[in-house]
């Protein structure tokens, strides 16, 4: 009788122990989601919430910006930019020397630093936003201002004189974009993409000065290194334009982040109308300068004393970026004592065009790109031309792609040679070898090589004008470039379009 | 009888327990699913009062207190980052778990053990504030409040004599507050050289572990035992002011601290161009360290003469002997006029063998790069001798930044009984001169005069200068003076001007042995300096 009134018993006491810890378990189970559910809804909060959450009682100090305050992160950066000031005046100097030497101006022969400092004043972040538009990216936006008292004082050589320029009172409002290329493995980040938005317009504003002596010295200088400043901005940072910096340890692909060539333009300069006399003798002398991107300039013939001239000319150029780019025509008159005069410029966004189809269009020419520095609505006359864009398959891509990379290759090599003054100063000839690159995709490489080859030889034959015979010459020039790799200075040079410039603070990642 | 049927009623009832618990183990745990769901979310304007006011404790700071800011960006990129931090923090787990797992199976006779899944789910720890501290020191302090409340899913299963047991972890919670300093600051990136982590509170930890599928945590009382014992322990590791510590770089070399001196002697120049029209050139060198802030030094001017010989003597501190260079210019020097240029070259330190003299002839060039492709227009050349001597270990200057907080003793020679009085003038802010500001600092202390470098037009200096006065006995009842003081530049009618000044007490130094603070300056509008004292005893 006990035994079977004590088994119940205890059976059913079991199982209302097992009942009670069952039960024990989904209650804080439910607590702990609860919780967990709880937090993760607090960690993004909008405005509405937490009028909801708040009541009455709504915080004052709170605000919604679209982009996000960091007060700390300008806390962190004031204190820490002494430090950073001294560290990144290094790494400038390595990585933009390079630069400034690849986008240096004719007509100058040697742009370095002589003193760099970045001043007293931090970069601002005003605010930054984070996003993600495609699976596996991250899009990060970095409001930046920087109104800094740096100072940068610019050893100028150019073929009259030499004098030292500074560059001050620097002011740089842009929004840089940080696009973080993920992976699976630790850190989790295979490639940061580093730009600058090109909507806002990036500004860069500082003043020139000349150290001891005055920047008419040298006609034109000022604005020969503006002309520098924005094409390293426009054709290096300036969206579409990005920087790619793979990070260490994970082996990835990051040829999809690069910029690829797009596509194919071809246009043709018809002819030039009612364009303004710049001469006082005669009429002008007018050529047409045309570009994607600044580094691959092309030229047309100068047509003597005309002011409707007519090229007939036709040119191909490469895109990028269909969205974003754009064709810039400057029409200048040829000067042979000073330096060629512009006479106007016009801009043609790709965007326009529509593939595969040919297009006359008549441009007016503008005093200057940026309208809001353009004063006079006087009228400039008119270039005519006609486009067609061509979009690349993956093989014309490749293939443009390996032409392109080729050219600056073997421009590098010129001027190492001493051949040609700066990369930008190949204009005519790297123009017809980005044809033929691309036509013939498979003789393409014997042909570009071929072009280089005999541009060499007489280049070497002109420069080395006492020595005698171009072969002489050649073989001379080949002796130099051996040479080159163990001089100690050279060594330092790095391939201008891969540099990591990362400015702003690392730990903002 | 009834004695028996005690007995037997107490072994029934046991049986029964055990049969019970077995029966109500299945009924009720068994066969509950044992995957985690995820958590379902629902946006908080459905949320009703009741749930709100759970909510209200876990407000994040940055609501609460002005002090803290929002980062929600952060928290949005933690989100996007989380599938592949998941997957990449897991691999690497199990990675590093698999060998000592295998270990310890082989030691305690396991058939087997492995995960079964590791996941740490779909919830990322999330950011409710970030507070950043600054302080007069070369430090960085933050302290972001970070709250994980997952819902990840570890199951492990164990194979032994036949058996299986598998132990779960679920809805792992973790609150705290961290305190990641980063000190010292230095001059080379990440600008930081190392990273302290502390935990300002105790942190919350909040987990269920599943035995067999039944939650241990659930048995009233043994979750707040295993709560607080986990508390402790980790309050015994990392509670403020005990420290992780986590180096980034080596200090020394960070600082970038003088590591050895290059004795540089210019021995001559011969076969020099001609560049001047009447006469010979007049050639002097001009020597300058490569990332050097120093000004270039210079020779004599030699008149009139292409084969010139100065035997003068230079020396540069070193402080980066791989990559440092001295650059060599010759020139010709001019009356009126620019000094034309008449060739280069440069020195590398790591051509040198330290400690031993070498004589080195040098081809002028006319740029570093240049191949010089007219080699018949030969510069002429310059001859050196060049000695590099790194400092030896004791004589290596003692790093200060790395026991700031701690004084140095005064060194051997000071009386006994005194010490050594250290000022280290750090920088100054809002200097505004009438006239001019080039602003230098002249420290007075016992009728003793020191004076700081000038810096050329800048309202914000920073001098990073130390000084050292030597006393025999506490300075307690003194003062020092120290005044901001302008430079007139070269040519001006303006003299020199007073920018501010301010009398400091000894009386704190002495008893604390070393204050680091911000003065106000007095007759300056806005003017502050920050000093560094310290009171170094034998």
């Amino acid at each position: 009788m006990g035994l079977i009134s004590g088994l119940v018993m205890g059976a059913l006491v079991g199982i209302a122990l097992m009942a009670g810890w069952s039960r024990m378990m989904r209650r804080r189970s439910t607590k702990r989601i609860l919780k967990a559910a709880d937090i993760k809804l607090l960690g993004s909060l909008s405005r509405d919430d937490l009028k909801k959450l708040c009541g009455d009682n709504y915080p004052e100090w709170v605000s919604f910006p679209l982009f996000e305050q960091v007060k700390w992160l300008n806390k962190m950066l004031g204190k820490l930019w002494p430090f950073i000031a001294d560290a990144a005046t290094m790494v400038i100097k390595e990585t933009v020397e390079p630069l400034l030497d690849d986008y240096r101006p004719p007509g100058i022969s040697s742009l370095k630093f002589s003193k760099l400092s970045l001043g007293n004043v931090p970069p601002k972040i005003e605010g930054i936003r984070v996003q993600s538009l495609k699976k596996g990216q991250i899009i990060m936006d970095i409001d930046f201002r920087w109104g800094g008292d740096l100072s940068i004082i610019l050893a100028v050589e150019a073929l009259v004189a030499s004098l030292p320029i500074q560059l001050k009172d620097l002011q740089v409002f842009t929004v840089i974009r940080v696009i973080f290329q993920l992976s699976e493995e630790i850190p989790c980040i295979s490639a940061v993409v580093v730009a600058l938005l090109a909507e806002p317009k990036p500004r860069i504003d500082y003043t020139l000065k000349a150290v001891g002596g005055s920047l008419t010295a040298i006609p034109g200088l000022s604005d020969m290194i503006d002309d520098t400043v924005n094409s390293i901005v426009s054709d290096m940072l300036e969206w579409p334009h990005r920087i790619v910096v793979p990070l260490g340890g994970v082996d990835v692909n990051t040829s999809e982040l690069e910029l690829k060539p797009q596509g194919k333009l071809t246009v043709t300069i018809l002819k030039a109308n009612n364009l303004k006399n710049q001469e006082l003798v005669g009429k002008s002398d007018p050529y047409v300068i045309l570009y994607v991107r600044p580094m691959f300039k092309v030229k047309t013939k100068v047509v003597d004393d005309n002011l409707s001239p007519v090229w007939n000319e036709t040119f191909e150029l490469i895109a990028e970026d269909k969205e974003t780019q754009s064709v810039i025509f400057e029409v200048y008159d040829e000067d042979k004592i000073q330096q060629d005069k512009k006479m106007g410029t016009a801009k043609l966004s790709l965007n326009e065009l529509e593939p595969e189809i040919s297009k006359e269009i008549e441009l007016s020419l503008l005093s200057s790109l940026d309208t809001l520095k353009v004063k006079d609505k006087k009228d400039r006359g008119s270039l005519t031309i006609k486009v067609l864009y061509h979009p690349f398959t993956e093989e014309e891509q490749q293939a443009a792609q390996e032409a392109e990379k080729r050219i600056l290759e073997e421009r590098r090599k010129m001027k190492e040679a001493g051949l040609i003054g700066s990369t930008m100063d190949a204009l005519g000839g790297a123009a017809s070898l980005v044809g033929s690159g691309v036509g013939l995709v498979g003789t393409g490489l014997g042909a570009g090589v071929g072009l280089v080859g005999s541009g060499l030889g007489a280049g070497v034959g002109l420069v080395g004008s006492g020595l005698g015979a171009v072969g002489g010459g050649l073989s001379k020039a080949g002796k130099f470039m051996g040479k080159s790799v163990t001089s100690p200075f050279s060594s330092s040079k790095k391939n201008g379009s891969s540099a990591p410039v990362v400015p702003g603070d690392g730990n903002a990642s | 009888m009834g004695f028996v049927s005690t007995v037997l009623g107490f072994c029934g009832f046991g049986v029964g327990l055990s049969a019970g618990i077995v029966i109500g183990y299945f009924l009720f745990i068994y066969f509950q699913p044992s995957d985690v769901k995820d958590p379902k979310i629902r946006p908080l304007v459905e949320h009703d009062s009741k749930s709100l006011e759970r909510m209200l404790p876990e407000i994040p700071l940055w609501v609460k207190n002005p002090d803290y800011d929002r980062i929600d960006w952060l928290n949005k990129f933690l989100e996007m980052m989380w599938p592949y931090l998941n997957k990449a923090i897991c691999s690497t787990a199990k990675q590093i778990a698999d060998p000592i797992i295998a270990d310890n199976a082989v030691k305690y006779k396991l058939d087997s053990v492995e995960f079964e899944t590791f996941t740490l789910g779909s919830l990322p720890p999330t950011f409710q504030g970030m507070k950043v501290y600054i302080t007069e020191e070369k430090e960085l302090i933050m302290e972001p409040s970070l709250k994980w409340a997952g819902n990840p899913n570890v199951v492990v299963v164990m194979k032994a004599y036949g058996l299986k047991l598998t132990a779960q972890v679920v809805d792992l919670q973790i609150f705290a507050t961290p305190r990641i300093t980063l000190k010292p600051l230095v001059p080379s990136f990440p600008c930081f050289a190392k990273i302290l982590v502390s935990l300002m509170d105790k942190p919350h930890v909040d987990f269920g572990l599943k035995l067999l599928g039944a939650d241990i945590m659930a048995i009233p009382g043994l979750y707040r035992f295993v709560q607080e014992t986990i508390k402790n322990q980790v309050a015994n590791m990392y509670l403020w002011p005990k420290t992780l510590e986590v180096p980034v770089l080596d200090v020394s070399k960070a600082s970038r601290k003088p590591v050895g001196i290059l004795h540089l002697k210019v021995i001559r120049a011969y076969k020099l161009k001609k560049k001047d029209l009447l006469g010979k050139s007049d050639p002097y060198v001009k020597l300058k360290l490569a990332d050097d802030k120093l000004p270039s030094k210079k020779t004599a001017v030699k008149r009139n003469n292409l084969n010139p010989e100065w035997n003068e003597e230079f020396k540069f501190v070193i402080r980066d002997p791989e990559n440092q260079f001295v650059e060599l210019n010759v020139y010709d020097w001019e009356q009126v006029g620019k000094h034309e240029k008449m060739g280069m070259n440069v020195i590398r330190l790591n051509e040198l063998t330290p400690d031993e003299p070498k004589t080195l002839t040098l081809d002028l060039l006319k740029h570093p790069q240049s191949r010089d492709v007219q080699s018949d227009k030969s510069r002429g050349q310059i001859v050196v001798e060049a000695l590099y001597k790194p400092f030896k270990e004791e004589e290596l200057p003692k790093d200060v930044s790395e026991n700031a907080d701690e004084v140095e003793k005064a060194p051997d020679g000071t009386p006994s009984g005194g010490g050594l009085l250290v000022v280290i003038v750090h920088e100054a802010k809002d200097l505004e001169g009438k006239h001019h500001t080039n602003p230098y600092v002249r420290v007075t202390f016992r009728g003793e005069e020191k004076k700081t470098k000038h810096i050329k037009k800048n309202r914000d200096p920073r001098w990073e200068e130390e000084f050292q006065f030597v006393c025999e006995e506490p300075p307690i009842n003194d003062k020092m003076h120290v005044e901001v003081l302008s430079r007139a530049p070269s040519i001006g009618i303006h003299p020199k001007e007073s920018l501010g000044y301010v009398t400091i007490s000894l009386t704190d130094v002495v008893n604390n042995k070393r204050t680091n603070e911000t003065y106000h300056l007095i007759d300056s509008k806005n003017g502050r300096i920050q000093i560094e004292l310290q009171w170094r005893t034998s």
